[in-house]
């Protein structure tokens, strides 16, 4: 126990020492020999317009784009009271304007052979469009239309209702997206990231026009707004676009202006046993860090340590995590994954799975095993390995319009630039074992998880057992 | 000394530590209250030395982005000595796909076991003979940022692997090792042998039946033979398949005229080059070692795929989705002869089925999913028991197959087969002005959407230069379906009608109409079945 503790303060000594920081801190500054990479991939144009709009675009010229309208909005923002609205009002997006009805909306898009669709988040709001680069100034103008004017009818907020409860039934059919909802109630109780995004029944069956119309008059603000394009796309075109469809969204605030409250993470465990259910879905995780902490990226490596795997895995035993081959060889889980999922100031770092509730106690022994692994002795080979990994899972994500402007929407939102792809390889690479190990030292370590159990989980260690088992005792 | 320092885990140390960690007298003050404050707080110091996420990191090189046009873009083809041919196309981005498309399948099975593609497909990128160890194979291919997949359908095998261009040389061996020079161990038969049973297993506990009914309505339709041949492996076929029969099947179909190497995102000359290197210079393994050992050597089977028609059905519980409001569902498909897509008529056929669209009743997501396609207007919109209804539209070299798919609780089951029914009979009637440009106009945009994708573009290309030598570009097809008018819609629909139906149905079938009851439904001018019930919406 005191090595590692000294190890940490002599880490906090190392970057008091100023000869030893300048050593740590030439990682942070790429080496000044190659001044000049190519990369076969176009820049991403930004433009803010005067309202405060952000405009951005990856332009490939191709026959077909995608372009969206990402708000800095979702069920973060809301309270007990209207909790559920931010999903509400996507839904009613898509119901008619003062220009068009639902059919004629619909009608119009079919016609062109393009895709809108639209989701909300905890944190976000997203409405995009997929269609041929001619039809772009249409989607443009449809998306601007949607987000500004949507009618909000009675009758159609009253029929939305139903939707909306049949999604929920829907979403709870899903024991994973379950888990997950309980895992944030319980590690942000009180506040609002403990929320659901779809909101809680009775908010569904309350929910009006006059509630819906305050909350797009106190956050569907320009300054909070990204409008992103990529694939045929050209970024003066949509600049224009934007300026003449958005122009109007200023940022003055009628009510109260939303605030952004820190959501505290409290370690802490929700149980919902049904020993009906044949299998046992428990979620473990610590507070990770924020979108755009330093951190995250180690994170993701940690993350990807761990791994995933599932049963249908022919070639499992081979060339696969620590915990995959344990997995397998000693049948502890039918599947688990890892997981990072980061909100602003804060995230969540953990892991899920899926097991027979007999080896629930096992698996759990595994985890917390790998876990101490990675705070005290994860190797350089493997840390390599899970770079690679992470390296190559990133930039081949971004293989269709669809998923490069999200990826645009997104960092826009969040780090307010789109990061360039040389400098996202080379913070990978700069991340040692000793970095990983530091960083799950920090967040991991002796720190108090959240753990949401669903199903038959009457195997599922004491909540202070597992606690324990989050540091090592020396003797 | 740590308590829990082993890293060898079995049971009883498990539970030997159980124990300890029970005791409460183990639980030992762990550090001094300095250090226990230092603890309790989240580190201050900063651990992962780089700026936020939303500050650049200062000193990276100056980036010079491409300035890609996508249009300017063109595919090549050569084909090499032995008669390998080698496809690619140029494109911007760090990455490449490339991969091997073969003409082989579980149509070529009829004289083996069926089953041997689906082991191939879970055998796909094991120990090869330059890499006994796999470890080694898949570590290289990852330090060129690279995945690999395998993937078999009805007459075409794949494998591909996506990586970084700057590592085309390792991916094209370790596909050349993949598809020419496998070990297959016994080991790794017996890996994929559970792995086919543990997904066999999984596909009978799902809600969804499409993988099932697929291989069903193909049964039907070819009567067991040739494309009629089953995808998934019967049960009672894991047993039968061993390494010699493998290595025999793959000597005979693995051979250069059968397959195309196909490439996006990478420069041609390169492609070629590296692709003799080790796909020509590097025999097949079966063409250096004897591997199936006294067995007679079975020729390819070249029969052209026969249309029959006919019924296949399962009586059986389909399981349920989770959620409580979800109906127990009985599953039907209605097929009937399409055409090739070397056949005159494809692109119609294609318009056709874009025109029939449908989907499920819920969760159709948003607008442009085929919300007016008429499965969705006559039918989902209309009977709110159906549960979904979705057309296919399935081609091969020498025939096709066209089908709906639809679902509903097992007391619709006669209504279900009605309102289909009557529907395919409809094709042939009237086609809207709106309904066939929207139709046209969605399947242009679906097929330029798609090759947005590498993966798919790898396919598109791999395909095309299999079955006619060359790659007709995107363009040529979307001027194509331009063309396509509303009698070209009805031309082809008839057609259709004329061939005897395929029918395969899944679930409770006490409800289920009989095949010369179908036959009879689709010979009528109005669909309608011969009782002369009425269809009502209310029951």
């Amino acid at each position: 126990m005191a090595s590692i503790l000294k190890l940490s303060q002599s880490v906090a000594k190392l970057s008091k020492n100023p000869n030893v920081s300048k050593v740590l801190r030439s990682a942070s500054t790429a080496t000044a020999e190659a001044k000049q990479v190519s990369l076969n991939v176009p820049p991403t144009k930004v433009t803010t317009l005067n309202n405060g709009i952000r405009v951005a675009t990856e332009d490939w010229g191709s026959q077909t784009a995608t372009v969206g309208i990402w708000i800095d909005a979702g069920s973060r923002y809301e309270n007990a009271k209207n909790n559920g609205v931010a999903h509400f009002m996507e839904h009613m997006a898509f119901k008619g304007t003062g220009k068009r009805t639902q059919s004629q909306l619909e009608l119009e898009i079919e016609d062109l052979g393009a895709q809108l669709n639209a989701y909300t988040s905890r944190e976000q709001t997203v409405y995009y469009s997929k269609c041929f680069s001619k039809d772009v100034p249409k989607a443009v103008e449809i998306l601007a239309d949607i987000v500004q004017n949507a009618k909000l009818g009675e009758a159609e907020i009253e029929r939305e209702r139903g939707v909306i409860l049949r999604e929920m039934q829907e979403v709870e059919s899903n024991l994973q997206e379950v888990v997950f909802d309980h895992l944030h109630a319980t590690a942000y109780q009180g506040t609002p990231l403990a929320n659901t995004i779809l909101g809680p029944t009775a908010n569904i069956r309350s929910i009006n026009a006059t509630d819906l119309r305050n909350y797009l008059n106190n956050h569907y603000k320009a300054s909070r707004i990204v409008v992103a394009g990529a694939g045929g796309v050209c970024h003066e075109d949509l600049v224009k676009l934007a300026e003449c469809n958005l122009g109007q969204i200023n940022n003055t605030y009628s009510g109260e202006i939303p605030t952004l409250s820190p959501c505290r993470f409290t370690g802490s465990e929700i149980r919902v046993r049904d020993d009906t259910l044949p299998l046992a879905h428990i979620a473990l995780a610590v507070e990770g860090a924020g979108w755009s902490d330093p951190d995250t990226l180690t994170l993701m490596v940690a993350s990807t340590l761990l791994g995933a795997w599932d049963r249908s895995q022919a070639s499992a035993k081979q060339n696969a995590t620590n915990l995959a081959r344990v997995s397998a060889d000693e049948k502890l889980c039918h599947s688990f994954q890892s997981f990072n999922t980061c909100y602003k100031d804060t995230g969540l770092w953990g892991i899920y799975f899926v097991s027979d509730p007999l080896s629930i106690e096992d698996m759990v022994w595994n985890i917390q095993e790998e876990f101490m692994r990675l705070c005290v002795s994860v190797t350089e080979g493997e840390v390599e390995r899970a770079k690679a990994l992470l390296t190559a899972s990133t930039l081949l994500q971004l293989d269709t319009s669809t998923a490069v402007c999200e990826d645009i929407g997104r960092q826009l939102l969040c780090y307010g630039r789109r990061l360039p792809p040389h400098e996202l390889t080379h913070r990978i690479n700069s991340i040692t074992a000793r970095n990983v190990r530091d960083v799950m030292y920090k967040y991991l370590y002796d720190r108090c998880p959240a753990i949401a159990a669903v199903g038959p989980v009457e195997n599922l260690p004491d909540y202070n057992k597992i606690r324990s088992s989050m540091y090592w005792i020396r003797v | 000394m740590a308590l829990q320092a082993s890293k060898n885990i079995t049971s009883t140390i498990l539970h030997s530590k159980n124990k300890v960690w029970k005791s409460p007298n183990h639980f030992i003050k762990r550090c001094s209250s300095a250090e226990w404050s230092n603890l309790a707080e989240r580190p201050k110091n900063k651990v992962t030395d780089m700026p936020p996420m939303s500050e650049p990191v200062k000193g990276l090189p100056r980036a010079v982005y491409s300035n890609f046009r996508e249009e300017n873009q063109q595919s090549k083809v050569t084909t090499l000595a032995n008669g390998l041919r080698v496809a690619s196309e140029n494109r911007f981005g760090e990455f490449c796909t490339v991969g091997v498309v073969i003409d082989s399948g579980p149509r070529y099975e009829v004289a083996y076991p069926s089953g041997i593609s689906h082991y191939l497909e879970k055998l796909a990128f094991n120990s090869t003979k330059y890499y006994p160890d796999r470890d080694e194979m898949i570590n290289k291919l990852e330090k060129h940022g690279g995945i690999c997949d395998s993937q078999a359908s009805r007459d075409t095998f794949m494998y591909a692997a996506s990586a970084y261009t700057t590592g085309l040389n390792d991916v094209i061996q370790l596909l050349a090792e993949a598809t020419l020079r496998p070990q297959i161990t016994l080991e790794e038969v017996e890996g994929a042998k559970q792995a086919i049973h543990f997904e066999l297993e999984t596909l009978l506990m799902r809600p969804e039946q499409e993988t099932i009914l697929m291989d069903m309505i193909h049964a039907a339709a070819y009567r067991d033979n040739t494309l009629g041949l089953p995808k998934l492996c019967p049960i009672q076929n894991l047993e039968k398949i061993d390494r010699e029969m493998l290595f025999l099947y793959l000597s005979q179909h693995y051979t250069p005229k059968r397959m195309v190497i196909a490439g996006v995102g990478v420069e041609h000359e390169r492609l070629v080059d590296t692709v003799q290197k080790y796909f020509v210079d590097i025999k097949p393994v079966w063409e250096v070692e004897s591997l199936f050992g006294k067995r007679p050597v079975i020729e390819v089977d070249k029969s052209i795929a026969q249309y029959t028609g006919g019924l296949e059905q399962e009586e059986c519980d389909i399981p349920q989705f989770a959620s409580a409001g979800l109906p127990v569902l009985s599953h039907i498909m209605i097929g009937l002869e399409g055409c090739s897509h070397q056949d005159s008529d494809f692109i119609a056929m294609c318009v056709l089925n874009m025109m029939m669209g449908g989907g499920g009743s819920f969760s159709a997501g948003g607008p442009g999913k085929g919300m007016y396609t008429r499965l969705y207007t006559n039918v989902l919109n209309r009977y709110h028991w159906m549960y979904s209804a979705t057309a296919y539209n399935h081609a091969y070299n020498d025939t096709g197959l066209f089908c709906i798919h639809a679902s509903a609780p097992p007391n619709y089951m006669r209504d279900m087969v009605e309102v289909i029914v009557k529907e395919l009979v409809n094709m042939t009637c009237h086609v809207g002005d709106q309904e066939l440009r929207r139709a046209k106009t969605q399947l242009q945009s679906m097929l330029l959407m798609n090759l947005e994708s590498r993966p798919v573009m790898f396919e598109d290309i791999g395909r095309q230069v299999l079955a006619r030598g060359h790659r007709k570009r995107p363009e040529y097809f979307i001027k194509e379906i331009e063309k396509i008018t509303q009698d070209d819609i009805i031309r082809v629909a008839k057609r259709l009608l004329m061939s005897q139906p395929s029918v395969a149905a899944r679930g409770d079938l006490r409800k289920m109409p009989s095949l010369e009851y179908i036959q009879a439904g689709l010979i009528d001018s109005e669909g309608k079945m011969p009782s002369g019930r009425k269809l009502s919406l209310w029951r």
